[in-house]
């Protein structure tokens, strides 16, 4: 019996498809956990996820080598291929938003060592809730290979944008009405900018959602409202 | 047909059970029979007999059973049968599939695998993020291998949401009640002082303190209602209704209920329903009577006298057309949209002709107590909790809500349902 030493291809694909949905788990578990640190001001969590980010450099790497392996033996054709690829682009973009988690983990032992600054950390929740819920969605929608959840996530882009742009308007009228809070609030606004850019890498991954079940690009530019505005 | 089941039963005796569990000791027991090879995409649910398919299948806890051959191996790893709660819960499909696919939890796969290959009950937390997010209890316990020597485990979902909604309901509902209590208390006391002090003998002045004491009272009173509304509302915000509700007769009632406040204020209010029965939606009527309440509320309080408010429920939408608003120029946002959409949904809009807000406004407009500057609704202060309560309640129906607003030319919100099938 050799079926334990020559395992099929399809197992294969499996395999790659399964550990990149494991590393979504890691990194949605490592967002959630960096946004309760940071709104709970919880040092031990925070340093936990400080901690934990370099599980996700192994996870992406270990997808990527057996991607490579996959397309160098098998050279999979259309469907198989488009997987195989996917699988590769969704971790890459899975160990970035590790990276984004795990410096809003750093910034809030820094934040943690002034004064509480109650409203903003509401508005802070309410945006990371909004931005994991995407990732959620999005990650849902890669691993049941569900195109119209995919288009949903791509197309609220412009939600999570105008939440950041509401958090920085906020931001700045804290820091003008007391400069004490300077530091703190600088961090807080590298922490809503990280929350943002998670939500671009969900959009991403929605957009390889999209490449791998159809095999075509999205060609329409997204709804964008112009950011930068006042 | 009850006979012939008795005697089928009858026929088949089911085996005892191994211990003294109540049903799911028997589920267990039957769940460890011989089972075909991985393979093989069966639900486990096909092979149980008669009344205890059913009894799986009707467990209200979403169960799964997971089977597995190689610790080193993450894709073998798969659940082989989940109740209706079970898909219903993790939206999965009925002939099993690769457990990493239906939960990437890294605590709920460690206590899977710890119940499968190290065949020790286990137990986590595990939260789903989502519009309506949930926090169970997951307990993983091992089940006997199968003939041909794959490990099996079974994992049990205990929903805690409504346990964890409650704690934070309360601390939210104290901070909240706390803080804005305290100045209409604040000016309460002052106007008490006065009156007991230097106006004492002043006939007039007593007369107007009394009135803004009451107005005071009043407001605090209504605030401690919409409190306490918002948290029955929370409270419940994971189950959704299931009753049929006309969306237009509820539209209709609060219109009605709103025609006075548009009168004083002589502002036209132009309800256009669709014909009575059509607009059916899967809803509470009273929770639906008050969003629709609380919008046209509003649209009249930020009215200019001798403006137009129009009130407008249309049917058959999907959730695209419903977000794509009504609005040519304008600034839009979507305040709420569902996880999972519905073909068609009935869509109520609210528009006003007022002065309208600027963009930066709108992603805060269903924040607790959030006002946009420089606006006033008038005498009758609100509470500043009314758009929260429509967001909640728009969510507990699993719906959608829209802004649009253009200044000078007013503001539009679009909320809306799922309609019953």
């Amino acid at each position: 019996m050799n079926e334990h030493i020559v395992r099929s291809y399809d197992e294969e694909l499996n395999t790659l498809s399964a550990e990149c949905a494991r590393m979504g788990g890691l990194t949605e578990s490592q967002v959630a956990d960096a946004i309760t640190a940071v709104v709970k001001r919880n040092q031990d969590l925070a340093a936990a996820v400080v901690g934990r980010d370099d599980k996700l450099d192994l996870a992406e790497r270990e997808i990527e080598k057996k991607a490579i392996r996959l397309i160098a033996l098998r050279q999979p054709m259309a469907d198989d291929l488009r997987r195989t690829v996917a699988a590769m682009k969704v971790a890459n973009n899975l160990e970035r938003v590790g990276d984004l988690a795990k410096n809003i983990a750093k910034r809030t032992l820094v934040i943690i060592e002034s004064d509480p600054l109650t409203p903003l950390t509401r508005s802070i929740e309410r945006m990371g809730k909004l931005v994991l819920t995407r990732l959620t969605s999005v990650l849902d929608a890669y691993s049941r290979s569900d195109l119209e959840r995919a288009l949903a996530v791509w197309s609220q882009d412009d939600e999570v944008d105008e939440h950041y742009n509401s958090l920085f308007r906020e931001l700045v009228t804290y820091m003008m009405g007391d400069p004490r809070t300077i530091t703190a609030c600088a961090h807080m606004l590298f922490v809503a900018k990280n929350l943002e850019r998670i939500g671009d890498h969900a959009t991403n991954i929605a957009e390889i959602v999209h490449y791998q079940v159809t095999g075509a690009e999205m060609i329409d530019a997204r709804p964008k409202t112009d950011g930068l505005t006042g | 047909m009850f006979v012939t089941e008795i005697r089928r039963l009858s026929l088949t005796p089911p085996p005892p059970p191994t211990e003294e569990r109540g049903a799911l000791g028997w589920l267990l027991h039957l769940l460890g029979g011989p089972k075909p090879a991985l393979t093989e995409q069966v639900g486990v649910a096909d092979r149980l007999q008669p009344p205890f398919a059913a009894l799986a299948e009707a467990l209200p806890n979403p169960i799964l059973v997971v089977s597995a051959t190689d610790p080193e191996e993450l894709a073998n790893r798969r659940y082989v049968y989940a109740n209706r709660a079970a898909r219903d819960l993790l939206r999965l499909s009925q002939d099993g599939g690769l457990l990493v696919q239906a939960i990437r939890d890294p605590e709920v796969l460690e206590a899977a695998d710890q119940a499968l290959f190290g065949a020790i009950e286990a137990e986590c937390l595990y939260e789903i993020p989502g519009a309506q997010p949930r926090t169970l209890r997951v307990q993983a316990r091992p089940l006997p291998p199968t003939a041909d020597g794959a490990y099996q485990a079974l994992v049990v979902l205990y929903d805690e949401t409504e346990l964890r909604q409650a704690e934070r309901t309360r601390a939210d509902f104290l901070a909240n009640a706390s803080h804005e209590l305290r100045t209409p208390l604040a000016s309460l006391l002052g106007f008490i002082e006065t009156l007991r002090g230097h106006a004492r003998q002043d006939e007039t002045a007593r007369e107007r303190f009394l009135g803004i004491m009451q107005a005071q009272a009043e407001r605090m009173s209504r605030l401690i209602d919409d409190l306490m509304s918002l948290s029955r509302i929370e409270l419940n915000e994971h189950v959704a209704p299931a009753a049929a509700v006309d969306l237009a007769l509820a539209v209709r009632d609060a219109a009605d209920a709103a025609a006075p406040l548009a009168q004083a204020r002589s502002v036209v209010l132009a309800p256009d329903l669709p014909p009575a029965g059509s607009a059916l939606v899967v809803g509470d009527r009273d929770q639906l009577v008050q969003v629709a309440q609380n919008l046209i509320d509003n649209a009249i309080k930020y009215s200019a006298t001798g403006g137009q408010v129009q009130v407008s429920v249309r049917v058959g939408l999907t959730a695209a057309q419903a977000a794509a608003g009504e609005r040519t120029v304008a600034a839009r946002l979507s305040l709420l949209s569902p996880d999972r959409t519905e073909p068609a949904y009935a869509v109520l809009s609210v528009a006003d002709t007022g002065a309208g807000m600027a963009r930066e406004h709108l992603p805060r407009l269903t924040e607790r107590f959030y006002r946009v500057e420089g606006q006033k609704s008038g005498e009758r202060l609100g509470t500043g909790l009314g758009l929260a309560i429509v967001k909640h309640i728009v969510n507990r129906h699993r719906g959608g809500l829209m802004v649009e607003s253009a200044e000078g030319q007013g503001t539009t919100f679009t909320a809306y349902f799922p309609l019953k099938t």
